[in-house]
């Protein structure tokens, strides 16, 4: 009876999970060993000839990614990217979420929901938004221009770099920083706070030595939630990045997309997952997991 | 209430600005008198009006919706079942089953399943998508339901058990009924996931499946005129009705 | 619950219903390559609605169609992908009894190498891929657009620095640097290719971006001067800009070094879901007032002999539409590539964007 409860509540998400997560990775990781095919896709892995089976595999996507540096900058460029987005999303969230959780009671509701608000309209008018801002005709690329044309100096490109590619991505990000933060803020006690100032502590000690230290467990799940998705963007890159802006996942989806190469793409997409696990295990490590997803 | 830092409430009050200023910049931009959108013209309304008259567009948004409800349905009887499982049993496998797609980048799912179904022989389309969708919502609808088990009372349960009730009666008439707000809450993030994913469906969409987020990205991507603006400004006029609705008939809804 | 969930199904049914009832012809096309007023006219003709998906390059139509996406119901390939697509079998053979406008077509552009008797493909349109350009702008700066030197020498790029895109297409770009440095476009010498995306990469950080898709609009509105692309879509550019009365005027040239002439053609995939309406719609293009809108409106050279006369003279003496002879003599077509070159160009190429 246990048994049959058991099997029916675990067996249908865990056989469609199976089906449309586990094998698709599996598949990818064959796919990574395996020669594309002559017009896309992938060549069969395997021929039979005179009875005999061969196999037709390779290591030559894997030796690609070490054949030169290339792949190395470009990993290194996402992750600088995906670091400076975090950072700059703490930064502003922390004063964010701070003045929230200070708020009365009845107003927190609200001006949480008017955090998460943008969050709800699409992600590619959120994009869309950033391109009409940075547009060269734009009021802000005219109005900076007219200052370093005051300057003297040359006139700057807003559009196609990557200040607007950073941006936009904290833009995007900016409410998974905020809502752990803020939730992690709000269960502090008062009472430290006023115990601490008794004891003489400055505003700034108390800040550092009491909220902060206390804090960090929503920072490093905010920073997880901001960091992960940050790291396989490509819409981001490709609307607003220009020439050189762009990262790991358009370079996947260029393989998969353009230049069908599906099996370098698995390889790519692989070391983006490597790297995946690797933070997510690292941030169950650093405090508690990364509950506070919704 | 505690005292606060000026510096700090200003800082929060630009932050604020930081996240609206694009909005609204769209919003007001959609009613430029002029298809180049480089600078304001005059007032107009015909962005609208074309957008009314734009069949591929509907077609998009009808997609969407289809999309969605049945990534939500389908998702909401499998994560529902899933949180159960998740909290009852506690296997590691199964977490990790069940939590993956919601940590890994869309793009890994997206490349991940465009192979496979290309490998299964799936056509891409509706299908694909819908399977798609429903693979990371699981996830947010498990942990939904996950959360609310963790809250509920287990005396409630057991005396259940004690008058009498077998075990499916006890779960149809009171865990069901308990976790109800969590499945709804988690549907409704399912949902709203779903409509608004770009990536994994820009890897698996087919012929005449185009969703509401491909259909404006391609916009972007080569027309852009004030379609778009006026498409952006329906969504989140939208949106803030559905969250005024919601906030309205179920307040703890939007807490989750 | 219940409630909603029959609302839900009652809504969705609400909303599929009149979708289907109506025939759908699925095109998958370039970006503005058709004109709204001859999809409209077609709409009404055959009592369907046509559903309009876009590419903006070769590779992206291949890696669409080749991944399982490919019940379309008309694809508008250039000559070296109609290749590609027949030795996949791809392509279902066209029943010439339903398209009796193919006798309009100019002798020249039938019966080709690529697809010899026209089994799966008819021609649609051709364009010459060029440097497109803020007349206005060039003038001042003193720069002479018909030398791809415009968009590859850094001494001249230095002057126009973030005012240029180049297509975001491997096929395109290469070709345009292989003839800057005097190779054909269909040099698979591998040493000439490196070459190649040498000159690419030392123009790279000058470009604004890798552009197929918006150029039209970046050059109307003036954020660009300098952009590599489609004939056609130069010539809608220029159009857009008179009318918009943008205080400049958008030129377009073939370069003197030669450039890459594309011949687009309509195919049926074999998945077709509305065969019969895809004949139905390769039939209607090939009548010569649909044929000649294509040129009016959109700008393209045009393959149809019967539309020639209904097409604007002022168009016709266009050379970067409808080349000279002497022209033509510099003007090459891409041809298909075997799976190693296409390896070896598809690797350049990423290096390209990686760096």
């Amino acid at each position: 009876m246990k048994n049959g409860a058991k099997a029916l509540l675990t067996l249908p998400p865990a056989v469609y999970l199976f089906l449309f997560f586990a094998v698709p990775g599996l598949l990818m990781l064959l796919a990574s060993f395996r020669f594309p095919g002559d017009y896309g896709g992938l060549a069969p892995w395997y021929y039979v000839e005179d009875g005999a089976i061969t196999f037709d595999l390779t290591l030559e996507n894997w030796a690609r990614l070490f054949e030169t540096t290339l792949y190395l900058q470009l990993l290194l460029k996402s992750l600088l990217f995906a670091v400076l987005t975090t950072a700059i999303c703490a930064l502003l969230a922390y004063p964010l979420a701070l003045t929230i959780a200070a708020s009365p009671k009845k107003h927190r509701d609200l001006l949480i929901l008017m955090v998460i608000l943008p969050f709800w309209s699409n992600f590619l008018v959120r994009i869309y938004a950033w391109m009409i801002i940075f547009s060269p005709q734009g009021a802000l690329t005219e109005g900076l221009n007219h200052i370093t044309g005051l300057l003297g100096l040359e006139p700057v490109n807003l559009m196609f770099s990557s200040v607007a590619v950073i941006t936009c991505l904290v833009y995007v990000h900016l409410p998974f920083m905020v809502l752990p933060l803020y939730a992690n803020l709000e269960k502090h006690d008062p009472a430290l706070l006023d115990a601490a100032q008794d004891l003489g502590a400055t505003r700034a000690q108390r800040f550092w030595k009491v909220t902060w230290p206390l804090s960090l467990p929503g920072l490093y799940a905010g920073a997880v939630l901001v960091f992960i998705p940050t790291l396989g963007i490509f819409a981001i890159p490709d609307l607003l990045g220009g020439t050189n802006g762009i990262m790991i996942g358009n370079v996947i989806k260029q393989q998969f997309v353009e230049s069908r190469d599906w099996p370098f793409g698995s390889v790519l997409s692989l070391v983006l997952t490597g790297i995946t696990l690797v933070l997510v295990v690292l941030a169950g490590r650093l405090g508690r997991t990364p509950g506070a997803l919704t | 209430m505690r005292r606060r830092n000026p510096l700090v409430t200003s800082a929060a009050v630009g932050v604020y600005a930081f996240l609206y200023i694009p909005l609204i910049v769209v919003a007001i931009f959609s009613f430029n008198d002029s298809r180049l959108n480089a600078e304001w013209v005059g007032f107009t309304m015909k962005w609208y009006r074309q957008l009314i008259e734009n069949d591929a567009m509907l077609q998009a948004a009808a997609n969407s919706l289809i999309i969605a409800s049945c990534a939500a349905i389908a998702a909401g009887v499998l994560g529902t079942l899933a949180g159960v499982a998740l909290h009852r049993f506690r296997q590691k496998w199964l977490t990790a089953l069940v939590l993956g797609p919601v940590a890994m980048p869309d793009i890994l799912i997206g490349v991940s399943l465009l192979l496979t179904f290309m490998l299964m022989n799936i056509s891409l389309g509706m299908m694909s998508i819908i399977l798609a969708h429903v693979t990371f919502c699981i996830g947010f609808v498990a942990m939904a339901v996950q959360s609310r088990m963790a809250g509920m009372d287990d005396s409630l349960l057991e005396a259940a058990r004690d008058l009498g009730a077998s075990q499916w009666q006890s779960f149809r008439l009171i865990t069901l009924p308990l976790l109800m707000p969590g499945i709804v809450a988690g549907m409704m993030m399912a949902f709203t996931l779903s409509i608004d994913d770009f990536v994994v469906t820009f890897f698996t969409a087919g012929v005449g499946s185009s969703t509401l987020p491909l259909e404006i990205y391609s916009m972007v991507k080569i027309a852009v005129t004030p379609e778009v603006n006026a498409v952006s400004t329906l969504l989140m006029l939208l949106t803030l009705i559905l969250i005024t609705a919601l906030s309205r008939f179920s307040p703890q809804s939007l807490r989750s | 619950m219940k409630k909603l969930v029959t609302a839900v199904v009652l809504s969705l049914t609400a909303l599929v219903s009149p979708a289907q009832a109506q025939k759908t012809l699925n095109l998958f096309n370039w970006n503005d390559y058709i004109a709204d007023e001859t999809v409209a006219r077609f709409e009404q003709q055959c009592d369907c609605k046509v559903v309009q998906d876009y590419f903006s390059s070769t590779e992206e139509m291949m890696a669409k169609l080749l991944a399982g996406g490919g019940d379309y119901d008309v694809v508008i390939p250039t000559q070296n992908a109609v290749e590609a697509l027949i030795k996949q079998g791809f392509l279902m053979p066209l029943d010439k009894s339903k398209l009796g406008n193919v006798k309009n077509m100019g002798p020249g552009f039938m019966n080709r190498s690529y697809d010899p008797g026209n089994q799966y493909s008819l021609p649609y349109a051709f364009t010459t891929t060029l440097i497109g350009y803020n007349e206005n702008k060039l003038q001042e700066l003193g720069i002479d657009p018909s030398d791809w030197r415009v968009i590859f020498d850094p001494t001249i790029l230095a002057k126009i620095k973030g005012k240029v895109t180049v297509m975001d297409d491997s096929e395109e770009l290469i070709a345009a640097a292989l003839k800057y440095l005097g190779y054909s476009v269909n040099d698979t010498n591998e040493q000439h290719l490196k070459e190649a995306q040498a000159v690419i990469l030392k123009a790279k950080p000058f470009w604004a971006a890798f552009n197929s898709s918006s150029y039209i609009k970046e050059l109307t509105v003036g954020n660009i001067w300098v952009a590599h692309g489609y004939s056609s879509d130069m010539f809608q550019a220029r159009s857009d800009a008179q009318e918009a009365g943008r205080p400049f005027t958008v030129g377009f040239v073939l370069p003197k070094q030669g450039a890459v002439l594309a011949l687009d053609n309509m195919v049926i995939p074999k998945k077709a879901r509305s065969p019969e309406l895809a004949h139905q719609f390769i039939n209607f293009m090939m009548a010569p007032e649909n044929a000649a809108e294509l040129t009016n409106i959109v700008g393209t050279g045009n393959p149809n002999a019967e539309a020639k006369r209904l097409i604007e003279p002022e168009i016709l003496a266009i050379n970067a539409i409808f080349p000279s002879e002497e022209q033509l003599k510099t003007l090459e077509t891409i041809s298909a590539r075997n799976s190693k070159e296409r390896r070896f160009t598809s690797r350049l190429w990423t290096e390209i964007k990686v760096r």
